[in-house]
């Protein structure tokens, strides 16, 4: 059959050259894009007959034409040129991307989509701008840049952001999916995929294109998109790499030596004790910590690409490395280093038949320090003594650095910190999908995929016997190093595997009727089963107390208490899912969609074991009816739509019975030590079950609007949304007398959200030599908790003793910060007396306000004072180039999100922050309620959570700044480099903000997001790179 | 051909989609957990039950202290006026419904009470040798439970047949005081019915142990011949005074011969969380009353300051009171008598006194793990003292007075304060009462009952300043139960 068919092909073809032999030219060329580059498989037609050729592996082609005629050139994502046959026998051709983008397809789930078809509401981030901003993660790339998307970043190497598709659903679980080419992983994973692999990021926003993913689909969905070969394509070598220098971008002001000295002796006498520091003359400025513990660590990226094919398969291989030292204590201290290799194979097997098996192995080496928390390097360098040297100068004590003999608790020496901070862990990831295509016809298609993540951590941390003082109640070490009785050093160790795998079965089916009726059908099931488990042990008695030790084979302890200890964790949830959908369009101008799924999980309640989501969506394309007249308009398209998608994070229901002497966490203890004997074993009912426990719900309307101007110059994207999620996942608050099992969660809350997200894109060519683009991108969300438990949630714990900050209850914005308002300070007793009862206070105190008023300041007050989720973020991205010179920055805003300041610790003598030097010393000195009078005892306790710490963490940041420069092709002279870029880049250049800490964007997810403990900032990166082809 | 292949591809998936339904389902063996519905089958499980009906007894450390910050035996001290607030608010009497230390306490007796409730719902299930006896233990634990409760709280919610269900929350209401006692009573009986006279596991209840908390439980409800009929049988067994007064509250003191019932403490199996401190093996209530930053090699170690003995309670003791410096460690007086210890600390920074609880303050060595929380030292329950204490005022309050017994009793417990006769108390009637009430202040001071004693007796408005009659007998019902349960609040709160 197949020669047949090329039989008659070969002989029409000669008969046809035949025919048009007598009065032609033979015309032959070179096409190449606008950078020189040769562009392979351009089509070259010769217009208004069907003779026509393709260019070769190195862009040549030859073809008969007559004197006259019109020769095309097409290629896809370029604009067709055509040029008239005059004399000529050589024409070559230079196409240029097309800017206007309509030909465009977009990924979808389980399919794709002609962008000009689409109905619902995504975002697109592409190659282009991902690989340009040298990203440590994807979502680094996102923030900004897609619209609907907020991303708060962390400084900490390759941490996982938080990151919010329109708004916030839930307290818990806000992850959106990641589907890597149609695998679903986690956002995690994003950790483990280099930039120069990603082809493009398709954000998934409404519900008419999220609900094919149903339960998991509910806050929103990253499609990856990885890169492929090309068929027919001479070998593409790239080459990409950075060098660079990270650094703090500012420290914040505390007190030197002398002014903390005066402050603690004004603190002491206050509260009728002595003078502690009776001469602060000596002092000097003392140290200050923050310039001990940031270090300027280098980050590099290399990676090596190479893609192709031949007519029965392509492929794209990558290895790639990433190494990024953390700014707190140096490379040696915080590390994310990650190695990639990739293979991407796609295989005709046979016409019909497509089979492509894409694999990638990551290898990813990582250690930490202790952050964002009261015990965190950064918390103990800013309130550690000032007055203290770096280094130890005190005879025969042990410890190469100073211990204060003012701070006997809590903080310590971060330097003896960092010195005594080791940990590691080692991540070796496989992830990939075998998938078969098989096209059944023409326009009918199963799919069957297979995708996998098996990831496997093995990590160990050592925890050294410290000297921090000889008074210090955190020492395990005496003065002269001997361990303090009963101190044990430990180390611990473990070894998880997650393996998670998809399968899916899916057909899809594109059919017309009668020319203009469109229609793609696509149904199918899928099981995916995600699994973790893992085992951990630690033990005592670490020889020479050295990390270089610390291995539980080298240890000794044998102590039955915690002398060894072992524990693990194990999980797996199964899920079994049909979904079809349905798009329709009449001529493309009239879009119709409907697709739905249906979820199974194992982790529902027995009584609610299946969940069923569904949206739809209709479109308008104006700009087709015959009445839409425009010369500015080329392009618009109106848009709505509305479904139900979910939210899995639920629980496996169980009663269960525990035999652990702990469950920590819980405060469930069922063992008890009868006299000298071994504590005995107890047991005890530890929880209850809900069998009626099922998904959290979102219901979301979407309506937007896609215009494009002057052909590709401008282009425009709107959305407005409303989500409403129900059946929020709380613990309810069950009745006290029934004591203290686990309570389960059950669906009781709900939430709503609305919002705007905005695109506008600029794309210009003035000339050649002159090229600019640029794009702004607004995301907007308004949140309000609709319903909760009596209760609320309340998180965002911090300080000791630990006050909770942040809540999550009806009536109020998700994560609020709740606390007592400040109505200045007390600036004598009359006002005290006349002001509602305020127990201890003295002049000089915070006068907090009477919410209720009820004529008492009490726990009844608190209120809400503050918001840490921005009201609106917005990226701005400018490029342009000039000649060979290309330059490019990308500013991103965020405006009203809250920080609250607890890095200050406040206590007697630890070390206190610039505003205190302007406190309240006396009447009418001063009312700011940020600065109390500074005494050693609190009474009035000024220290409560209250607005005295909430700042306004709006900011807006220079994320990146660049300047390329492109060597000329005629300048390179070589035939083995095509393209040559040098270029130099800044990322996190300056941070406009009013905030005094170190960097607003403090990501923690709903409860801890904006509490500023000590946060690892972001670094300020001086990179220098090139980018190679050849 | 082809719609052959189509048909078997259709039924295909039909086969897969109906035998997947069970994929999703879940049994919890998968994650080898044990579940209610295997458990209770062998005596041992039985066994491990009644181990974790002890348990709750060492997170209500809280009301030793209340017993003592809430009279005038102390004061809360601390860090500042807002640290450990539960206790400030006690000692301040400024009560609010919102005290974590109250709803520790409730919370925790009724998980007790819920654990033994669990072992009454299944006591049908299996059979086995001794299993009357070991019941005896856990009757005894929701009697101490209940107790606990009704003299804190006054009339409280009352169940004894299941474990609470999700379904339950919100149904039920306060029973009377009465009624609550009532239950004790009988749960103590019958306990005493079935329980040893000694168990050779140290701290395991035995029929003394229920007897003398019967004997005390009387004497709250003013029982006074029961009590005095009671305790006799207990002051009949086999306990004695221990000599040197200051022994009993040492590590080696624990479990002795005038031990009638302690509350097991241990650093055995160290504890870590910070989440729930108080809910571990060790006694949280030592930590909290140690003193603050010492340094030095005294075998003391530190602590945070709070629970600080009153002057007032330091001025009670005559001369020649050997319990005087057992009870109360003035620190300057200390430090000055121990040069060689070198001793360093800061002075308690809030409502200082200069004076320590001694019988219960951190020990060097007596820790484990994370060392705020592991403290072992037992909480001396009942002694045999305070048995011939409750014995003295049963016999001098009883419908037939018996004042010589009363007085052989209460001067047993002062000859041993003493090391001599001349201190014998010869008074007799109310006065007698009042020497042996006095006496109490005096031998339990900083062991957790002189509130009750003072609410007991009819004292405590006289004596405690800032207390209000008619309200502060009792504690208020946490304000998270009035809200979630809709249970009635205390008169006053």
């Amino acid at each position: 059959m197949k020669r047949k068919i090329t039989l008659v092909f070969l002989l029409l073809f000669v008969s046809m050259t035949c025919l048009v032999k007598a009065q032609s030219l033979k015309i032959s060329g070179k096409v190449t894009d606008e950078n020189g580059e040769t562009l392979p498989g351009v089509s070259v037609k010769v217009k208004g007959t069907s003779n026509g050729t393709q260019t070769d592996l190195n862009g040549m082609y030859s073809v008969q034409a007559p004197k006259g005629a019109t020769l095309v050139f097409s290629y896809l994502g370029y604009d067709s040129k055509e040029v008239t046959v005059a004399d000529q026998l050589l024409i070559n051709v230079s196409l240029k991307p097309n800017i206007n983008n309509l030909n465009e397809v977009v990924v979808v789930g389980y399919g794709t989509q002609k962008v000009t078809k689409v109905s619902g509401a995504i975002s697109t981030v592409k190659q282009a701008d991902i690989q340009k901003l040298n990203p440590v993660r994807a979502e680094d790339a996102i923030q900004g840049r897609a619209s609907g998307v907020t991303v708060i970043s962390t400084g900490s190497p390759g941490a996982k952001p938080t990151v919010l598709i329109r708004g916030i659903p839930s307290y818990t679980g806000t992850d959106p999916v990641v589907v890597v080419d149609g695998s679903i992983q986690t956002l995690d994973d994003l950790n483990s995929i280099p930039a120069s692999d990603i082809e493009s990021i398709n954000i998934l926003k409404d519900a008419a294109t999220t609900a094919i993913y149903g339960v998991k689909g509910g806050n929103g969905v990253i499609l990856v998109t990885t890169k492929s070969g090309k068929k027919n394509g001479k070998t593409e070598f790239s080459y990409g790499g950075t060098y660079g220098q990270q650094e703090v971008m500012n420290t914040i002001g505390v007190l030197n030596a002398s002014e903390y000295a005066g402050i603690v002796n004004e603190g002491s006498l206050a509260s009728g004790g002595n003078i502690i520091f009776p001469d602060i003359s000596t002092l000097g400025v003392g140290t200050n910590w923050q310039n001990q513990i940031f270090k300027k660590p280098v980050t590099q990226t290399h990676s090596l690409t190479a893609r192709g094919g031949s007519d029965k398969m392509t492929y794209f291989v990558s290895a790639a490395y990433l190494g990024q030292g953390g700014i707190v204590g140096g490379g040696s201290k915080s590390y994310f280093n990650r190695s990639n290799g990739t293979v991407n194979l796609d295989f005709d097997l046979t016409p019909k038949l497509k089979f492509i098996a894409n694999t990638s192995f990551v290898n990813i080496k990582g250690a930490g320090v202790p952050e964002n928390s009261i015990n965190s390097v950064i918390s103990n360098a800013l309130n550690f003594d000032p007055t203290v040297p770096i280094y130890n100068n005190i005879p025969n004590t042990y410890g190469l650095y100073s211990v204060s003999n003012n701070i006997l608790s809590e903080i310590y020496n971060p330097l003896t910190q960092l010195a005594d901070t080791h940990n590691e862990s080692n991540t070796n990831k496989l992830y990939g999908k075998l998938e078969l295509q098989y096209n059944i016809l023409k326009n009918l298609k199963i799919t069957s995929r297979y995708g996998y993540t098996n990831t496997d951590v093995t990590g160990k941390s050592f925890t050294p016997l410290s000297y921090y003082g000889a008074a210090h109640i955190n020492s395990t070490l005496n003065a002269d190093g001997t361990p303090k009785a009963g101190a044990h050093n430990s180390v611990y160790q473990y070894k998880t595997t997650y393996y998670n795998f998809t399968f899916e079965q899916f057909g899809n089916y594109n059919f017309k009727i009668n020319e203009d009726h469109n229609f793609e059908a696509m149904l199918g099931f899928s099981i995916a089963k995600n699994t973790g488990n893992s085992i951990n042990g630690s033990r005592q008695d670490v020889p020479f107390n050295s990390w270089d030790y610390a291995d539980i084979t080298a240890a000794t302890g044998t102590a039955p208490n915690s002398g060894i200890s072992l524990g693990d964790f194990r999980y797996e949830t199964r899920n079994l899912s049909y979904f079809g959908r349905l798009n329709y369009d009449y001529k493309g101008k009239y879009l119709a969609s409907f697709s739905m799924r249906r979820d199974g999980s194992s982790n529902f309640g027995a009584n609610n074991k299946f969940g069923n989501f569904y949206a739809g969506s209709l479109g308008w394309v104006v700009s087709d009816e015959k009445f839409f007249k425009s010369d500015v308009i080329n392009f618009l398209k109106i848009r709505g739509s509305y479904g139900i998608t979910g939210n899995d994070n639920t629980q496996r229901q169980f009663q269960r019975i525990s035999t652990a002497i702990y469950s920590y966490g819980l405060g469930q203890n069922a063992g008890y030590t009868f006299g000298d004997n071994p504590t005995s074993i107890g047991a005890t009912v530890a929880s209850y079950k809900n069998d009626n426990l099922k998904w959290e719900r979102d219901k979301q309307l979407n309506a937007g609007l896609d215009i494009q101007l002057f052909d590709g110059l401008l282009n425009f994207s709107g959305d407005y949304f409303e989500k409403r999620t129900d059946g929020l996942l709380f613990y309810p608050s069950l009745s006290l007398y029934l004591g203290t099992a686990q309570v389960p969660s059950a669906n009781v809350g709900n939430v709503k959200a609305s919002g705007v997200d905005l695109n506008l894109g600029l794309t210009k060519s003035f000339s050649d030599n002159f090229k600019l683009n640029s794009s702004i991108s607004f995301s907007k969300a308004k949140n309000l908790v609709t319903k909760t438990d009596v209760n609320g949630l309340q998180g965002g714990n911090f300080g000791i003793p630990s006050y909770n900050l942040t809540r999550f209850e009806q009536g109020y914005s998700p994560g609020y910060f709740y606390g007592y308002q400040t109505a200045g300070l007390f600036q004598n007793y009359t006002e005290i007396q006349s002001s509602p009862t305020q127990p201890n206070a003295q002049p000089g105190d915070i006068k907090f306000a009477d919410i209720n008023g009820d004529g008492v300041i009490n726990d009844q007050d608190r209120t809400k004072i503050g918001d840490p989720f921005p009201k609106f973020t917005m990226g701005y991205n400018l490029g342009f180039s000039y000649k060979n010179f290309d330059f490019n920055t990308f500013w991103y805003a965020s405006v009203g999100n809250d920080v609250y300041r607890a890095y200050e610790r406040n206590l007697a003598m630890t070390n206190k922050f610039r505003g205190v030097l302007a406190r309240w010393t006396g009447e009418g000195t001063t009312n700011d309620p940020r600065n109390p009078r500074f005494s050693f005892t609190d009474g009035n306790n000024n220290t409560r959570p209250s607005d005295r710490y909430v700042e306004d963490g709006t900011f807006l940041k220079i994320k990146d700044v660049q300047v390329g420069y492109t060597f000329p092709t005629s300048l390179l002279k070589s035939k083995v480099i095509s393209r040559l870029r040098l270029f130099a880049q800044v990322k996190n250049a300056y941070t406009f903000t009013k905030y005094q800490g170190f960097d607003p964007e403090i990501s923690g997810g709903i409860l801890n997001s904006g509490i500023d403990r000590g946060a690892y900032p972001q670094a300020r990166t001086f990179l220098f790179g090139l980018n190679m082809n050849f | 051909m082809k719609n052959t292949r189509n048909i078997i591809g259709f039924m295909l998936v039909i086969a897969m989609t109906t035998s997947c339904k069970k994929f999703v389902d879940y049994s919890p063996k998968e994650d080898y957990q044990i579940t209610a519905d295997d458990y209770l089958q062998s005596q041992d499980d039985y066994q491990k039950m009644v181990v974790g009906c002890y348990s709750p007894m060492q997170w209500i450390w809280a009301n030793r202290v209340i017993g003592d910050v809430a009279s005038d035996n102390s004061v809360s001290g601390g860090e500042n006026a807002t640290d450990q607030i539960g206790f400030q608010q006690i000692d301040d009497y400024q009560i609010t419904p919102v005290n974590s230390y109250l709803t520790e306490a409730w919370k925790s007796c009724y998980e007790g009470i819920n654990r033994v409730n669990y072992l009454e719902e299944n006591k049908g299930k299996l059979d086995f040798t001794g299993k009357d006896a070991l019941y005896g233990q856990i009757y005894f634990l929701r009697a101490y439970y209940y107790f606990q409760l009704v003299r804190m709280f006054g009339d409280v919610p009352l169940f004894t047949d299941h474990r609470l269900s999700v379904a339950d929350s919100r149904t039920l209401t306060r029973s009377p005081k009465a009624d609550v006692y009532t239950q004790i009573e009988t749960d103590l009986n019958n306990a005493i019915a079935v329980l040893p006279l000694t168990n050779p596991e140290k701290g395991r209840v035995t029929k003394y142990a229920a007897q003398a908390l019967l004997g005390k439980v009387l004497l709250y409800e003013g029982k006074f011949d029961a009590a005095a009929a009671m305790l006799e049988n207990v002051i009949a067994g086999p306990f004695d005074l221990v000599p040197n007064f200051g022994d009993i509250f040492l590590q080696t003191g624990e479990n002795g011969p005038e031990s009638v019932f302690e509350v097991q403490y241990s650093n055995l199996s160290p504890f870590y969380d910070w989440s729930n401190p108080g809910r571990g093996q060790g006694n949280l209530m030592v930590q909290v009353c140690g003193i603050r930053n010492l340094t030095g090699s005294s075998p003391y170690g530190q602590g945070w300051s709070s629970n600080l003995p009153t002057q007032d309670l330091a001025n009670a003791y005559q001369a020649g009171d050997t319990r005087k410096e057992v009870t109360i460690l003035d620190i300057e007086a200390y430090k000055a008598a121990h040069p060689e210890y070198n001793i360093t600390y800061l002075v308690a920074p809030y409502k200082n006194t200069g004076l320590y609880d001694q019988k219960y303050l951190p020990r060097k060595g007596e820790t484990s793990g994370q060392v705020e929380l592991n403290y072992l030292i037992n909480y001396r329950d009942i002694r045999f003292a305070d048995v011939l204490l409750m014995a003295a005022e049963a016999y001098n309050r009883s419908s037939t007075p018996n004042d010589s017994k009363a007085q052989t009793y209460l001067n047993r417990v002062r000859q041993r304060a003493f090391g001599d006769n001349a201190h014998d108390i010869t008074a007799t009637g109310s006065a007698l009462t009042q020497a042996i009430w006095k006496e109490r202040r005096l031998e339990l001071a900083m062991e957790g009952d002189r509130f009750f004693d003072l609410v007991r007796t009819g004292q405590a408005a006289t004596t405690i300043e800032g207390f209000e009659a008619g309200k502060n007998e009792v504690f208020p019902i946490p304000q998270e139960e009035v809200d979630i349960s809709g249970l009635t609040q205390n008169p006053g709160y």
